[in-house]
Order: structure tokens, then sequence, then C-alpha cells
């Protein structure tokens, strides 16, 4: 019987030792690069923080006088307050995108090309095999459909850990060279129980690529479940980044009329819009979206599943 | 001896189309076994049921007596197949493809790929990427992956198919080999008859999914069909012979008489020739072609 190692080890294999992969991973480092090539020739800072803050402070203030403010908003916006005047009281200038860790932040918006890669192979790993017809070859071994199907859908997402795990890298390692790491001290102001603390940067950067990776497990989930049932990598690879750049304009524009809309995969994949205080329909929590993510990740795994386990393999 | 492959009554239906009636055989341990059948006739449909790509509409198939729907892993353990072409990952080379099957499965070791890869005579191609291999390296290397494990069960589906003669007769050579002096069961497929006469020892003809039957090569070519004589002088021999067996055709060729006769009557009508003054210059004993048998058992149809 063929052990799920080895099993991930032959899909790494032909993930791996193909020229597409590396074209990607190509692409991943060129545009981490370029990134902060172009941050450092194009970022102007502030010429003075501390005025800009006082604004922030002042313009948040006026909005919490507002009666029918969202409560969930209305709390970010008292957090805001309390965090820009810890700053102004303790002279801790906000994060800047041409520093050590505020580049490493924004790198974190890259992820959406991780996202494509891994729907690219997520989606070629069933269909190819059909389209290539090793299929026939790989289902008559001591092996359970099931546990090739978890030994690629595992060899995906792995991958989607290396390419997180490389931009990390190339990020910090460019970012360390153009804008140095003088300031790799400087706190993040969190607020937690009322009050403002300080804590270590990279837990916020942390948090950051944590928080994109929803979109990126949901949507490989979903391009794998299409390659398995349509065996047609092309079709997985389109319906996926369709979904992903279409699906969340699509379900704003939902949100806005119906209620209902807070069911939609694309109103809990944005988590982000928890630490924004601003959640796409009214009453959504972190919580609720987790659960909901959950029930879809264990909707599309079942599919996919369901369907791989079943067919007659005609190719 | 226990089969080492049974076909128990097996159907198969797509959609409303029947591709597979009641479809029954047994191949044993040390023989190759033939499917033989025109293009479309159900062939790959049955292999692919025998492997576990298609499911079985009912009946069943048992491998080393264990039901390949019920306990795919364990029935297939000891099976190695080549379904239709012999695809490989052909970005990878001859090696990591072998690499990636032997993973598969338990105890193939280095030793063993490097063994098989000599048994198939790739050892000079097989760091080469199997995009630059021509069909014929294809099929090895598929034969390769198919031995690895070292199968009391070979299944191949038209191996012969894009082989030049001198390979035909390799793989034919080979299989024979496997056969006698490793015990394998052995299938093949092939919609050629010749093939099936060269290659095989027992074969089934399948037509339109049904199986039409089972024949032995041997016995098969062993059938008489007509006995030639060559007599002088013919028009009395003819008229011997006529009021002799009134009831059977008789043919008067350029070489001879040609009698459909039993092969004891042999003797009877040598003596009864002699006796009535005939001159015997030769009896020769004309067995019915395979073709021909072949074209009876199929009504005629449309196989090469
Ligand atoms: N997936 C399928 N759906 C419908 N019909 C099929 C399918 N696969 C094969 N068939 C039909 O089954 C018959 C047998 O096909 P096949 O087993 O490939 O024949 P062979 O291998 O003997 O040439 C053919 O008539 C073919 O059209
Ligand atoms: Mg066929």
């Amino acid at each position: 019987m063929s052990n799920l190692f080895s099993l991930i080890q032959n899909e790494n294999m032909k993930i791996y030792r193909r020229f597409g992969t590396w074209v990607m991973i190509g692409l991943l480092v060129l545009a981490s690069v370029v990134g902060a090539v172009i941050t450092k020739t194009t970022y102007r800072e502030p010429a003075d923080w501390k005025a800009e803050i006082a604004s922030e402070i002042s313009g948040a203030k006026e909005q919490l006088k507002e009666k029918n403010i969202q409560k969930t908003y209305k709390e970010h916006l008292q957090q805001q307050v309390k965090i820009n005047e810890y700053r102004l009281e303790h002279n801790i200038k906000p994060l800047q995108s041409n520093t050590f860790w505020g580049y490493l932040v924004n790198s974190a918006d890259i992820i959406s090309l991780v996202t494509l890669f891994t729907i690219i192979v997520a989606a070629g790993s069933v269909a190819s095999e059909f389209s290539w017809g090793t299929i026939k070859m790989l289902l008559i071994r001591p092996a359970s459909r099931a546990k090739i199907l978890l030994s690629k859908y595992i060899a995906a997402l792995l991958f989607a850990v290396c390419m997180l795990g490389l931009l990390f890298l190339v990020s910090a390692v460019a970012s360390a060279i153009l804008f140095g790491i003088e300031t790799i001290r400087e706190p993040y102001l969190a607020y937690q129980n009322g009050t403002v603390v300080e804590k270590n940067m990279v837990i916020y950067v942390l948090q950051a690529y944590a928080l994109n990776c929803a979109d990126l497990v949901m949507m490989a989930t979903f391009a794998f479940m299409i390659s398995a049932v349509f065996r047609n990598q092309s079709l997985a690879i389109g319906l996926a980044t369709f979904s992903l750049f279409i699906g969340p304009q699509i379900t704003f524009f939902l949100a806005m009329k119906f209620d209902w809309a807070k069911y939609l995969l694309f109103a809990n994949t944005n988590l982000t819009q928890y630490i924004d205080g601003m959640p796409m329909v009214k009453g959504m929590t972190m919580p609720f979206s987790m659960m909901m993510l959950f029930l879809y990740f264990i909707l599309f795994n079942a599919i996919a599943w369901f369907t791989f386990q079943k067919r007659d393999i005609a190719a | 001896m226990n089969p080492l492959l049974q076909l128990k009554h097996v159907r198969k239906e797509i959609g409303r189309k029947t591709i597979i009636h009641d479809l029954s055989l047994e191949v044993f341990a040390g023989e190759v076994f033939g499917l033989l059948g025109p293009n479309g006739a159900g062939k790959t449909t049955t292999i692919r049921m025998i492997v576990g790509l298609m499911g079985i509409t009912s009946g069943e198939v048992l491998i080393n007596g264990i039901s390949i729907a019920r306990d795919f892993e364990k029935a297939i353990q000891h099976v190695g197949a080549i379904v239709e072409n012999p695809e490989m990952y052909k970005f990878l080379t001859g090696y990591q493809n072998l690499i990636h099957y032997a993973r598969m499965t338990t105890g193939v070791t280095e030793e063993r790929i490097d063994e098989v890869v000599q048994l198939v005579g790739l050892e000079h191609r097989i760091h080469d990427k199997v995009k630059t291999y021509s069909l014929g390296m294809r099929q090895r290397l598929g034969l390769a992956q198919a031995l690895l494990h070292r199968p009391s069960l070979l299944i191949l589906d038209e191996p012969t198919n894009g082989l030049d003669p001198a390979g035909i007769r390799e793989i034919r050579d080979y299989l024979r080999k496997l056969a006698r002096e490793e015990g394998l069961a052995i299938i093949v497929s092939s919609h050629l008859l010749t093939e099936m006469e060269m290659m095989c020892d027992r074969f089934a003809i399948i037509q339109h999914g049904k199986l039409v039957t089972i024949e032995s090569v041997q016995e098969l070519s062993k059938q008489i069909e007509k006995v030639l004589f060559t007599v002088e002088p013919v028009e009395k021999a003819l008229q011997l012979i006529q009021t002799r067996y009134p009831h059977i055709n008789i043919t008067h060729t350029d070489q001879g008489i040609e009698i459909p006769l039993d092969y004891k009557e042999i003797p009877n009508l040598t003596a009864a020739l002699v006796d009535g003054q005939i001159n015997i210059y030769g009896i020769q004993v004309l067995a019915k072609s395979l073709e021909e048998r072949f074209l009876e058992m199929t009504g005629g149809n449309e196989i090469v």
C-alpha cells in the first residue's frame, strides 16, 4: 500500500520538475524586488507626520459625533483615536512604506500573485493527469483514489506555503538592502483591553500575511474542485481567477441590497474587513466568517472527493 | 489450478448503452491470453474494468480471488498494466517516471529499477526526458513500469501498436518467456488475428461487447478441413469416391481431389482406391487456416 508521504513526494516532483513552475517562482521574486525598487524611488514621506495624525484624530472625532454610525465602525474609530494619541504622546511615527517593516507589510499585497499561481497549480494537478493520459497509470496502483487526491491537494497547498515563504524572504532581503534595518525595533501599536500596547512588528506582518491567505486557500480549493469535477485545467483556472477578481465586486453590490449576501463566499474571504471595522453586511463578525469559510472549504473538498472517487476513467 | 483472473458475468453500461454483455472468462498463471476483436469491440473497456478504472455495472472481477471492486488496493497490488497507449510524464526522464511508480508500491528497490531497465533495453536512454522518446521506446518504458513490482498478472492493451515486425517478435518472445519462466498470467489485446496466433496460448474473440468464443491456438490449428488426394486416373477415382460417400461435397482442383473427410477415414479410402486400381501419388491433410475458422466463427465480419 502506498503511503501518503511517497504520494506527496511524487506530486512535488511533478510540480517542481516543470519549467512553468520555475517561471512562476521567477515572476514572484521579480514582483517582490520590483515592488521594493518602485517604493524606494517614488515614495515620499510626509513632511510633518504629527500634523497629519492630529488632523486624522479630529476627523475621527467629527465622525464619532454622528448619530446613526455603525457600532463596529464606531469602536474602530475610537481605537484609532486612542492609538494616534499614543503616537503623539510617545513620538512614534506611523509605519512608512520605505522602511524595513513598512515594505514587508505592503508585500502582503503580492499574495494575490501567489493566489493566482496556486490556482494554476491546483487547477492542473488533477486535470493535467487526464490531459496527459497518465491518470490511467496513476490509478492502477495500490493507492486509493482518496489518498491520491489528498496527496495532490496537500502538494498544492505546500506549493502555496513555499511561495509565501519565498515572498516573505525575498521581500525581507530586498527591504533590508534598499531601506536598511535601522528601524527594525519600531513597535507595532495594538489596542488591547482598552489600552494601547507596543508589540513586535513581526506580529503585524504575519497578521497581514495570514489575513490574505483566506482568499488563497479558498480559491485554490475551489480551483482544485473544478479541476477534479470537470477535468479541465483551463476551465478551472478561468473560473477561479474570474471569481477571484469579479466575485468580491458582485458580492459588494449584492450586500448593499440583500442581507443574505453575507452567506456568499466572497463576503467572507476578505478578513481585513474586521480589522478596519467595516464588515460588508451589518452584523457580520470574524467568527461568523471563519465558520462560513470552513463550511465552504468542507463543501468544495467533499464535491472534489466525491466526484473523483466515483467516476469512470475513460480518458 | 486456481485462475489468476476471473471475470464472472461482467456487464458494462454507459448511459443507456450496453458496452459489455455478460462476459465470463478465466486466465491462468503461465499462459498468454488474448482478447481479440475489431476496433470498438470492447477490449479496452474490459481491461478498464479489470484494473478498476471503470466501475462494473453487474458481475464480478476477481484477481487472485480478490474482488477488484470491493478490495481495490489488495487486488491491484499484483497487477501490472498498460491501458491503451503507454502515456508517461513527458517532462520527466524515463528513470524519474519509474521512480514515480516505484514509490507507489512497496518493495521496489533501486536495483530492481535498474534490472527492469536492462530487461526492456532502455539503459542508454533512461536518463533522457520521455518527450525525446520514440513510440517504441515509450512502449518499452510502459512495459518497464508494468513489470516494476513483479506482478503476477500482466495486462497489455494492444502492445504491438506502432511497433515494427522485429519489435513485435521481440515482445512476443519476451511475453512467452515471462509466462513460461516466471509463471505470469498475461493478457494482451489486439485487433489482429495473426498477432494472437503468434503470441497467445488461448484467446477470446469479442464482438460488439459479446464473447463469441474462447479458442486455444494449438487446437484451432489442428482441426482438419480437407484431405487432398493426388491420383490417376481422376475420372475413375471421382466415381469411386462419390459412390462411397454419396453425401459429401467433392471438389476437383488442379492439385487433385479435395474431400472433407474425418481423420479415421483416410486409411479406409486409401485402401478402397488401391483396390479400384487407381494410382495414388500423394495424400495431404489440409488444415483449415485459422483465418477461415475465424471468419466462420465471427460470421465473416470485419476483423483483419
Ligand atoms: N466513455 C464512453 N462512453 C460511451 N461509449 C464508450 C465509452 N468508452 C467506450 N465506449 C464505446 O464502447 C465500445 C467499446 O470501446 P473500446 O472498449 O474502446 O473498444 P476496443 O478497445 O475494443 O477498440 C465502443 O463502441 C465505444 O464507442
Ligand atoms: Mg482499445
